[in-house]
């Protein structure tokens, strides 16, 4: 057999031999494992071959900017066909890469602010997309199918060792650099400064290849953080729905929330509303969750007793900081973020996931594409599905599941949170998605979906809860959903006889059926009303980006 | 430890602020929205019309004297005043002279929140804040005049003069007060000289704890009703012995110029 | 422009007071509601979004059917949603009993 097979591969080691070469090419503008941040174009052009595959870092939160800025400036006649592989495509220097020629192949999870232009690359042939992946998936792929040639990532401090401190944002740091280090691809790592000891190791040196200081602090933007001043009347009383008929009822205590009004609404009522119902440690007690700004009540209210967070947000360092019994820190005291462990924990360690859409079919399928727009999936299709391969039990989870059949499992609470209508009139509740005809004539291989209908169990709009899971069949899951449809055209089809019989049965919940009272749905119902109060909430540990500050 | 949240006078409405600063059970509207009284311009512009046309008239007392209170309402169209709001606060300054002179005094508080003058009616609105003008420094003559600025959206154009004639003004640290609105400068001027994205520097330069540094406030308070209402109780306590002058006395225009200068730190 | 809508519906009961609630900010509307004399609820919609009048009927006519009240009601609107409007009829309705 060896030397059957030795006469097809005369080499074991080819990737280093080439990651060797790449290095040598460079090693003129690196002294010490370090170049000049004038030279990085340079660099880049010595060590990049065409075909490349070149991963980015850059997901919603932190960016590699100097990097990508570099990469796009490059000789497109020196370095040509790149296979970018990236979280979110969100700069505006990621898609001048495909008008260069320097990338004309892309695998990604997330294209937000560019997904136009995106779209328009596409259309003009200048970009192939392999897939647009969930964040997990596209970090999986790093290890199997998608090996980065090149890692450009981004941290806080380097030292002469090339060890990485990358503060309250390690996020896919170490993801990223895992999957290129141990299969001889080229680590670069941007810092904002070097210095003779990191504040902690959060990736080891003999991981990273070259450092380069930035000419800037790599680009990291407050996503998570909502002013309770936007917060109105109807986002509570739907809060106050979900707490008194999913939380309470089912005693959720592991879970995650998406980002929006609607989920801090609830966030800022557990310490006011959820404390008169008595469930403080009953409900909400482990998080999966991002530093949300408007958490803070409930953790200085007692009801939180850990976070486990996908990234850091800014202005909340100190206080994470100053709450170590509750948030992951490291030696140091800042915030240990993971996101590759913390979508993982948020699948398949959480009892329920809850988040907003724009749209919605009559069968709970829900997708956040617009026609002319590619924007991606980030990590909703993960934590908003049920994990089949989740073997330990919990109350909320076994609840799911109603029957008592042969053979027990349990199941994952999803729920769609959302009004009836966006603004401007548009129904939120449709025949069918836009997502559908994008997929179609996009072609793409596959229909666009955030979230299965068939993975949601719960959909709450401030009409009402459906309780999808209890529905005996397709017909009397469309009943439910139409019958807290309001008056959109899927609302419009429900039956009022049905949906008295669906109400007795407990498939479907009216606020009166819940005991929430409509008029106690006020702004004075919020534990803070505004960036102030979460400020004094948290002794003056948080420091609220400018962007959020009325004084 | 739940720490102590303000009872905020920004989370309310003009109705229910000028409810709050009133004693407890005195507030009735004059003119409220049942009066329906509407703009008639601004159907015309494709703008919704509000019943009361964003200015709460309320009567009652204030430390168990007769008081007004004239509140403007910051969400319909910031605030800013038409021919009918501003006809409504212009004749409420106008009765409290009249009861000034006759000896049966009105406090006077003016709780606003406002962006100025109304787009939409242009010169309606600028006669509108002169008649205002014209009415404070009229009953100034007589008695304090009392300013709010606590609201949401402060108070810029001419409706930041008419907070500057005010004997007192009490603002919040949330407070804003300029002449022109951050976007209005930026505009003008360029984002390199005022960046109107920047909140910081907007209240740096036009907020309520800057506006007091510079005296042109006269109490800077927490955003909490029993603060905001011991402090308009002050500032009516503070000119108890108000002189009343015959006739309103401007200073020299050299002197206020100079004033002027010296309050933003220019040597003149 | 401002589109004026009107609708009428049958009603019997009676109300004790006039309400007013909420404001014409975006995405909001005011509501003024007085107890009527005659059998029925007659509405007046203003509103500075055109091309929903549908909408405006799905939403009052299932508040109608839900409450018979013979009221006079005023609403002016800048793009209220039907949740937003839905929810100023409740409160509109809670003031006035």
């Amino acid at each position: 057999m060896r030397a059957t097979n030795s006469k097809i591969v005369s080499a074991w080691d080819t990737r280093r031999i080439r990651k060797n070469h790449r290095l040598e090419r460079a090693a003129s503008y690196v002294r010490s494992g370090v170049f000049e941040s004038g030279d990085a174009v340079a660099v880049l052009e010595s060590i990049l071959e065409p075909g490349d595959r070149v991963c980015v870092e850059g997901n919603n939160q932190k960016q590699a900017d100097f990097l990508s800025r570099a990469l796009a400036s490059v000789d497109p006649e020196r370095v040509r066909d790149l296979h970018l592989l990236i979280s979110v495509l969100g700069r505006p220097e990621h898609i001048e890469l495909f008008e260069r020629g320097i990338a004309s192949q892309v695998d990604f999870s997330f294209s937000g602010p560019q997904s136009l232009r995106l779209a328009q690359q596409v259309a003009d042939g200048r970009v192939r997309i392999g897939a647009i992946h969930t964040y997990l998936e596209l970090f999986a792929r790093y290890f199997v199918d998608l090996t980065p040639d090149i890692a450009l990532v981004a941290a806080d401090e380097a030292d002469a060792s090339g060890n990485l401190y990358t503060g309250a944002n390690t996020e896919e740091t170490p993801t990223i650099v895992e999957a290129t280090a141990f299969r001889n691809g080229v680590v670069i790592a941007q810092v904002n400064r070097i210095v003779d000891r990191v504040t902690r190791v959060d990736v080891p040196g003999d991981w990273v290849d070259l450092v380069v200081v930035a000419d800037r602090p790599y680009e990291i933007e407050p996503l998570f953080t909502r002013d309770p001043e936007q917060i109105d009347d109807v986002q509570i009383l739907m809060a106050m729905m979900v707490v008194r008929g999913i939380y309470e009822r089912h005693r959720v205590r592991t879970l995650n929330h998406g980002i929006g009004f609607d989920t801090a609404a609830i966030e800022l009522i557990l310490p006011t509303y959820g404390e008169r119902l008595g469930l403080r440690g009953e409900i909400c007690t482990n998080w999966v969750l991002n530093p949300h700004p408007t958490l803070i009540p409930a953790i200085e209210s007692g009801w939180v007793q850990s976070v486990h967070s996908f990234g850091g947000e800014l202005g909340m360092e100190r206080y994470v900081a100053a709450r170590p019994d509750v948030f992951f820190t490291g030696r140091d005291g800042s915030l240990r973020s993971n996101r590759a462990l913390s979508q993982n924990a948020g699948m398949y360690a959480t009892d329920l996931f809850i988040g907003s859409t724009l749209q919605m079919d009559v069968d709970a399928n829900s997708s956040t594409a617009t026609l002319g727009r590619i924007a991606g999936f980030g990590g909703a299709p993960n934590l908003g599905s049920d994990p089949r391969g989740r073997r330990h039990p919990s109350q909320s989870w076994l609840e799911m599941t109603s029957e008592v059949p042969e053979i027990r499992r349990g199941r994952k609470i999803v729920v769609q949170l959302v009004q009836t209508f966006r603004e401007s009139g548009v129904p939120t509740f449709v025949e069918r998605l836009d997502a559908v005809e994008l997929g179609r004539t996009a072609g793409f291989p596959i229909t666009p979906v955030m979230i299965y209908g068939d993975d949601v169990t719960h959909v709450v709009t401030e009409e009402g809860i459906a309780y999808l899971y209890k529905a005996r069949d397709v017909d009397e899951r469309r009943a439910a959903l139409a019958a807290i449809a309001g008056v959109t055209p899927v609302g419009l089809l429900a039956d009022g006889t049905r949906t008295r019989e669906l109400r007795r049965d407990g498939v479907v919940a009216f606020p009166e059926d819940l005991g929430v009272v409509r008029g106690e749905a006020k702004r004075s119902l919020l534990a803070a009303r505004s960036m102030r109060d979460l400020v004094t909430w948290s002794g003056g540990l948080y420091e609220p980006p400018k962007r959020f500050r009325s004084w | 430890m739940t720490p102590h949240i303000g009872d905020s006078y920004a989370e309310r409405n003009a109705r229910e602020r000028a409810q709050a600063l009133l004693d407890p059970g005195t507030f009735r509207e004059v003119l409220g929205p049942f009066a329906r009284l509407r703009s008639p311009y601004l159907a015309a512009q494709g703008v919704a019309a509000q019943s009361d046309d964003g200015v709460v008239v309320a009567r009652g007392t204030l430390g168990g004297e007769r008081a007004c209170v004239l509140a403007t309402d910051g969400r319909f169209l910031g605030g800013a005043i038409g021919e009918i709001g501003g006809a409504k606060i212009a004749a409420s300054l106008e009765l409290a002279r009249r009861d000034a002179e006759r000896g049966t005094p009105t406090r006077v508080v003016l709780a606003f929140d406002s962006g100025g003058i109304r787009l939409q009616e242009a010169n309606l609105g600028l006669l509108a804040i002169a008649e205002i003008c014209d009415a404070v420094v009229a009953l100034r003559a007589h008695q304090p005049v009392v300013a709010v600025i606590a609201g949401r959206v402060g108070v810029y154009g001419g409706m930041s003069i008419v907070t500057a004639l005010c004997n007192e003004v009490i603002v919040t640290e949330g407070a804003r007060i300029g002449l022109n609105g951050p976007d209005v400068v930026e505009t003008e001027a360029g984002a390199d000289e005022f960046d109107a994205s920047n909140r910081p520097l907007v209240w740096k330069a036009t907020g309520g704890r800057r506006r007091f540094a510079q005296g042109h406030a006269t109490a800077l308070v927490a955003d909490d009703m029993p603060d905001i209402r011991a402090a308009v109780e002050e500032a009516f306590a503070r000119n108890r012995s108000f002189v009343a002058i015959a006739h309103p006395d401007f200073p020299d225009p050299a002197l206020e110029r100079e004033a002027f200068l010296r309050a933003y730190g220019v040597t003149p | 422009m401002i589109e004026t809508l009107t609708f009428t519906y049958p009603a019997s009961a009676r109300v004790a007071r006039r309400a007013h609630v909420g404001v014409v900010a975006s995405g909001n509307c005011e509501l003024l509601l007085e107890p009527s004399p005659e059998p029925c609820a007659s509405v007046t919609v203003r509103t500075s979004v055109g091309g929903y009048a549908t909408t405006w009927e799905a939403v009052l006519a299932r508040f109608f059917a839900r409450h018979s009240i013979a009221v006079r009601l005023e609403i002016d609107d800048f793009g209220a949603t039907p949740a937003v409007v839905a929810m100023r009829l409740e409160q509109a309705l809670e003031q006035a009993r």
